[in-house]
């Protein structure tokens, strides 16, 4: 047991003093506050700028009631939303609009909407601005542009509706999605934000299962080609080197995903104490912290699987060049439940998922991916833990028995019936 | 006295390859055991059975009265005939781990490791990488490292290659001053001289067998007197042709020549003395270079001998 600390004392120091460690785990949570600072930011400064927009109307029709409509929306301060200028076309409507270039240019002007004669043609509506990606605005002129066009297509065909009459019969439906729970009661949720949270939260896993197997298999192999490996031995058993190390790296790989995951909690109370609107509800169920826990441990069963099998291969090989062949079968493994993932997020209660999610090697991310996506029933979820519990028990065993012969063979790589030999041995 | 190690029957093959055969060994506690033999003879197989790195195919080896693999990582400090340490480590960190491996804490490793560092004259280095050394400077840091945590058996697997004689002797009178604290060890060489200089008893192992084993002395007497020693000038070529040489070591200015048992050594001075300009003529045992060459040299099965301890 003292011999087991004092490994683990060992690889975590000499890991977590490493520059690389810390850029690693910095980058990630300064990455994120970053993007979500930036998007928050970038929100706030676009609700609280009054913007100046003009119309130029080749039919004198469409731009009023479109400039009336714009001019509901209210800031935070109760001032207008958009100022709407009408401008008078002069000579053509092209050449109005170049003539209001420069205003553009100067940023006195948001953009400039030009409408051709012909409301029913396609290409009659066209916005010329300096931001064109602002989605937001976009879609709050084409709305104002819709009903004014839709208002004078009425009043052409000659039916006599009004104005309140036809905001009733145009009036678009609301679609607004729930996801249901065996719990009781469903909840509301936005698919896409769900699938993004959770895609990331798979890549994350798959990421760092995959980087700490590789670290790993190198340290084994490193202690093998300097020789360390067997004034350790002289010291140490075989078992326990083996288990010092995983659990070294495995508290190396704790440490990093608690402070990942803690940065996304903190994130998740300020959005839900801070920024009001915005579409930040998502957070709420997205980034639970019952989601965090269960990322965490995941993370660490898999880990167990997995380093455990990374330490056998690196038992096994003589340099980098074998050890690069001899993982490809192990990155595979990783890469199958990460790939379909992309499918299960959809579709996290088909057959394919829950057959999934029992099998112990893709346990940690479908099953994660289950719990992200939708309700797993607790049966399913303590039986793929306890499969996988079970079966990191069987792996690690093998693998100590192919590490304790591994370690001190030089020259020929064995071959893989030899490797299961010895595992059964 | 009860041996420190013990060997009883142990066979171990690779694959087709007996890297040992049936050896059966004591080595007494509290002295220096020489495991000698040539190169590929089985040493370091036989010593990392001893360290329970590999296991004996069949038979049983006791270290301080119980089964190796219970026994031996707390209480034997080992230095592997291929050296390694970890490169990316400062000196008195990787001493520190080595040393918290043989129970100790790591601040008691710690102070442990300084005042090695301070007999074996690199405390300056204490601080640098261990990839930041010379190689001469890493042995030492190695040799630290097998002695940490005091443990009262050393096995030492070829100490002494590749050093430099100032490093040599450093070792040495390090070794020997273990030993008066009582410190059993045991080192295998391939280098006879020093092996004769340095142990009380010694083991000789060819092919995988046991050759010879028993104090040193003890076998010296067993060859008894029958070697002369002789310096001189001329030619001695002819040596080996007079009745009675069974054997001639010829060293350019002096020879060291086997007699044929009941030969007589005057004969001999009496028929090179007008032919060479003899400055010395002695007779002498055997040296364990001569010995080592007479058992291991030409002959393809081993015979066994053993030779009664003291």
């Amino acid at each position: 047991m003292h011999n087991i600390l004092m490994i683990i004392r060992r690889e975590y120091r000499e890991r977590v003093t490493k520059k690389s460690f810390w850029i690693g785990t910095l980058v990630f949570p300064v990455l994120m506050l970053g993007l979500v600072g930036s998007s928050i930011y970038f929100m706030s400064m676009q609700m609280a700028k009054q913007r100046h927009l003009a119309f130029v109307d080749a039919t004198g029709l469409v731009a009023p009631p479109a400039a009336a409509k714009l001019s509901e929306g209210k800031l935070k301060d109760g001032s207008p939303m958009w100022v709407v200028e009408v401008v008078p076309v002069q000579g053509s409507v092209d050449e109005t609009r170049k003539a209001l270039a420069p205003r553009v240019l100067s940023k006195d002007l948001y953009g400039v909407v030009t409408i051709g004669p012909d409301v029913d043609s396609d290409e009659n509506f066209k916005f010329y601005g300096l931001n064109v990606s602002d989605i937001g605005a976009t879609m709050e002129i084409r709305g104002a542009l819709t009903d004014s066009v839709i208002a004078l297509r009425l009043q052409k065909s000659q039916l006599a509706i009004d104005q309140e009459a036809l905001e009733a019969l145009t009036k678009r439906v609301d679609l607004e999605t729930f996801q249901e729970s065996a719990a009781g009661g469903a909840t509301k949720k936005g698919f896409e934000q769900a699938f993004f949270a959770t895609f990331g939260f798979v890549i994350l896993m798959f990421m760092s299962l995959l980087l700490y197997g590789i670290a790993m298999l190198r340290g084994v192999l490193e202690e093998k080609t300097t020789r360390v490996m067997e004034v350790l031995l002289g010291s140490v058993s075989p078992n326990e080197l083996m288990s010092g190390k995983i659990l070294g790296i495995g508290l190396v790989g704790l440490t990093q995903m608690v402070i990942y995951m803690g940065t996304i909690g903190l994130l998740r109370m300020y959005i839900l104490a801070k920024v009001t609107g915005g579409g930040f509800g998502w957070v709420q169920d997205a980034l639970s912290p019952m989601k965090l826990i269960f990322f965490v441990v995941f993370f660490l069963l898999g880990f167990f699987f997995y380093t455990a099998l990374f330490a056998a291969v690196g038992a096994v090989c003589n340099s980098e060049q074998e050890a690069q062949n001899l993982q490809q079968p192990l990155t595979m493994m990783l890469m199958i439940p990460y790939i379909m993932t992309f499918f299960f997020v959809k579709n996290s209660d088909s057959t394919a998922a829950v057959i999934m999610s029992l099998i112990p090697p893709f346990t940690p991310m479908i099953m994660f991916t289950r719990l992200s996506a939708g309700t797993v029933p607790a049966w399913q979820l303590f039986l793929g833990i306890a499969l996988l519990i079970g079966s990191t028990i069987l792996v690690f065993r093998a693998s100590a028995k192919i590490f304790r012969i591994g370690v001190l063979m030089y020259g020929k790589r064995p071959t893989i019936p030899e490797i299961l030999r010895w595992a059964r041995s | 006295m009860e041996p420190a190690i013990s060997l009883r029957g142990v066979v171990k093959s690779f694959g087709d390859f007996r890297a040992v055969d049936q050896v059966s060994l004591d080595i007494p506690a509290g002295g220096i055991f020489g495991l000698l033999g040539p190169n590929g003879a089985g040493k370091s197989t036989t010593i990392r059975m001893i360290m329970d790195i590999i296991r004996p195919d069949t038979g049983t080896i006791t270290v301080l009265g119980k089964p190796a693999a219970e026994n031996v990582r707390r209480h034997v400090g080992y230095l592997p005939e291929e050296r390694g340490l970890y490169k990316k480590m400062k000196v008195l960190d990787v001493l520190e781990f080595q040393g918290s491996l043989k129970g100790k804490t790591p601040k008691e490793a710690r102070a442990e490791a300084k005042t090695w560092l301070e007999k074996l004259e690199i405390a300056d280095w204490a601080d640098k990488k261990v990839e930041e050394l010379s190689k001469g400077m890493q042995q030492k840091i190695q040799f630290a490292a097998a002695v940490l945590g005091n443990p009262p058996i050393l096995i030492l697997d070829e100490p002494f290659s590749g050093m430099d004689p100032l490093n040599q002797n450093l070792f040495k009178d390090q070794i020997l001053d273990l030993n008066r604290q009582g410190t059993t060890i045991v080192f295998s060489t391939h280098q006879m001289e020093t092996a004769e200089r340095l142990c009380k008893e010694i083991a000789l192992i060819n092919k995988g067998q046991l050759v010879l084993s028993g104090p040193l002395a003890k076998i010296k007497a067993g060859f008894g007197k029958n070697s002369l020693l002789l310096e001189y000038d001329g030619d001695g070529s002819f040596l080996l042709g007079l009745p009675g040489v069974a054997k001639v070591d010829a060293f350019g200015s002096y020879s060291e020549i086997r007699l044929e048992a009941g030969a007589d050594p005057q004969s001999i001075l009496h028929a090179v003395a007008g032919r060479l300009n003899v400055s010395k003529f002695e007779i002498v045992a055997p040296t364990l270079h001569n010995i080592f060459i007479e058992k291991v040299g030409g002959t393809a099965t081993p015979i066994l001998e053993r030779v009664g301890d003291a």
